[in-house]
């Protein structure tokens, strides 16, 4: 098969790309831990307040880690592309006898293994920070697959701004726009907490959906209603995201 | 390729979204074999053509075909005898000189073992070698041309595809590129190359075409072009104190000098005209008598065989613009000039 053969050489290429630049790897990382250590110790005593779903809010935070580590590194693939496409690389790639698709899958390939990476990262960090899950070790696999495939749904988001606009500057200010994803969220407090507008914006926002079925599975355990229905709204969410990659990516090289 | 054509271009039409119009109706072939040159300043529509060639851009209308392959049937097929080096050199920075050429053969269907060998071939035929496990981003200007050029010969194309080889290099290095290309059509490459430097198109292209606003003005050899000119060209500089005043100068000047009966062409320069004549030798003080006697000071005059300029001047009614030429800032002062004698 050599579609396969082919995604294969521009994967390894794009990784190759991602891990031999060290400055591109260490700030996910840092930051990951660092928001354990600083929203563990400045919050940690919110789980005392009566009806906080979970004693360890370490625990209930490391939800919200893994997805805000997705969120921000969803841009990675959007660059690379848009830097072969700038360099006149992806050209280069373009007049090759090869199916052009396998371009596309080879960079979202490596923004999986890069989000895959990262979450078996940060999921060593909260076991080390004596986080117990209570989904078991099949529930720790599941959390990373969830993740990884949630990165990859928001590479694609990256994707398409960069297919869109096609400068590196609005690619990089558009992931402002982002943040927002990330706090409008039941991510530092469950919604009873929260006040009726923030409710209604986390009740809109997909990644509460799919923070909460990683956050249930960790916290309490296999809540087949919670997983279930961010497992699956997860699914319809990067379905969408890839087709709109897709359809841009065929028009760009059309 | 029954016909003997490498490439055969019947009325194609470029019009990008947004309505302009990069290539109005062009009609050429290549022969197998042949150095082909498109010759034009910026933005005549050389790039553009050649990306519809190469398979990178969609045409509007038209039919085309490359190395005995429909571009619409068989894209696949056409990327497979072909070549491609851009004017954007489509370089992997980050990557090794070596991998980038082994990533270009694997991609080509060559195993790694292949790839290995071709791209030790290729390096030592354009002396890099020394520089094959740099990276690619640390190489000089010269360096990035050579590599991507061999990057386009990995899997020994029949045809190959340059646009503006040379654009931006030193003298060296250019000189360089051009033996390697004499020595690739020789070996019986064809070569498409665009090129907006007269010098290029006259030292390497066997046939060329001069292309201007999306239209192709004039094809021909080198040689014939410049016999098609018909006779010796004289060059005047006029002289003057301020741009206004030269200006001025220039338009009174081809005026009389258009009406004599034995020019056949006058067009204005940047600093002045350039005349064709049958007798250089003879025209020449008539035309200097008749400019004084106007209180148009000459301060140069040479006459010479005509050179691919002077066709591309005659085709055009333009010098062409390239980087060698006397800069932006003159060309815009002669602008409204230049005016006179444009179609």
């Amino acid at each position: 098969m050599a579609v396969i053969k082919h995604t294969y050489y521009i994967y390894r290429r794009n990784l190759r790309l991602w891990v031999t630049q060290p400055a591109a790897l260490i700030p996910p990382f840092f930051i990951s831990g660092l928001l354990f250590v600083v929203f563990g110790s400045s919050f940690g005593d919110v789980t005392n307040l009566a009806g906080f779903p979970a004693e360890d809010y370490t625990a209930f935070l490391t939800a919200m880690i893994l997805v805000q580590a997705m969120v921000f590194s969803g841009g990675d693939a959007g660059f690379s592309m848009l830097t072969d496409i700038l360099s006149g690389y992806f050209d280069k790639l373009l007049v090759a006898p090869i199916n052009r698709f396998s371009i596309l899958l080879g960079s979202l390939l490596v923004t999986g293994t890069r989000s895959f990476a990262q979450s078996v990262l940060i999921v060593l960090l909260a076991l080390a920070m004596g986080v117990s899950f209570k989904g078991g070790s099949l529930g720790i696999v599941a959390v990373v697959l969830i993740t990884t495939v949630f990165g990859i749904a928001w590479g694609c988001l990256g994707l398409i701004i960069a297919l869109r606009t096609k400068s590196v500057q609005a690619t990089q200010s558009s992931y402002v726009l982002f943040f927002p994803f990330i706090f409008m969220t039941t991510a530092f407090m469950p919604k009873e907490f929260l006040p009726y507008w923030f409710q209604i914006a986390t009740t809109i926002n997909p990644v509460t959906y799919v923070l909460e079925a990683v956050r249930a599975i960790i916290v309490e355990g296999w809540v087949w209603s919670t997983v279930g229905l961010g497992v699956g709204i997860l699914a319809a969410f990067t379905a969408f995201l890839l087709s709109i990659t897709t359809w841009l990516y065929n028009r760009q090289t059309a | 390729m029954a016909d003997g054509n490498m490439i055969t271009v019947e009325q194609l039409v470029k019009v990008y979204p947004g309505g302009t119009q990069a290539v109005a109706s062009i009609d050429f072939t290549v022969s197998e074999g042949e150095f082909f040159g498109f010759l034009g300043p910026n933005g005549a529509g050389k790039s553009t053509t050649i990306k519809i060639l190469s398979t990178l851009l969609k045409k509007t209308s038209g039919r085309v075909s490359v190395a005995g392959h429909d571009i619409d049937k068989a894209a696949m097929e056409v990327r497979r005898s072909i070549g491609v080096a851009m004017q954007e050199v489509g370089l992997d920075d980050l990557t090794k000189g070596r991998d980038f050429l082994v990533m270009q053969g694997l991609l080509h269907g060559q195993s790694r073992k292949e790839a290995q060998r071709r791209a030790s071939e290729l390096l030592e035929l354009v002396e890099l070698e020394y520089a094959a496990a740099r990276k690619v981003g640390t190489y000089s200007g010269g360096m990035r041309r050579r590599i991507d050029l061999i990057s386009a010969l990995m899997h020994s194309p029949s045809l190959l595809f340059l646009d503006e080889p040379t654009t931006g290099l030193d003298p060296q290095s250019r000189l360089a590129i051009w033996d390697h290309l004499q020595n690739l059509n020789r070996q019986g490459i064809t070569i498409f190359l665009t090129t907006q430097m007269m010098e290029e198109a006259d030292r390497l292209c066997g046939r060329l075409a001069i292309i201007d606003q999306g239209q192709l003005v004039a094809e021909g050899t080198p040689a014939a072009l410049k016999d098609q000119q018909g006779g010796d060209v004289i060059n005047i500089t006029i002289q003057a104190s301020t741009d206004e005043e030269r200006g001025r100068h220039l338009a009174e000047a081809l005026a009389i000098v258009g009406g004599r009966s034995y020019v056949s062409a006058a067009n204005a320069t940047s600093d002045g005209l350039s005349i064709t004549v049958q007798d250089g030798g003879a025209a020449a003080p008539d035309l200097l008598q008749l400019l004084s006697e106007k209180k148009i000071a000459v301060s140069n005059l040479a006459v010479a065989s005509p050179t691919l300029d002077d066709v591309f001047l005659k085709y055009t009614g333009r010098q062409i613009r390239s980087e060698e030429s006397s800069g932006d800032e003159m060309a815009a002062a002669m602008r409204p000039w230049m005016g006179l004698s444009r179609r």
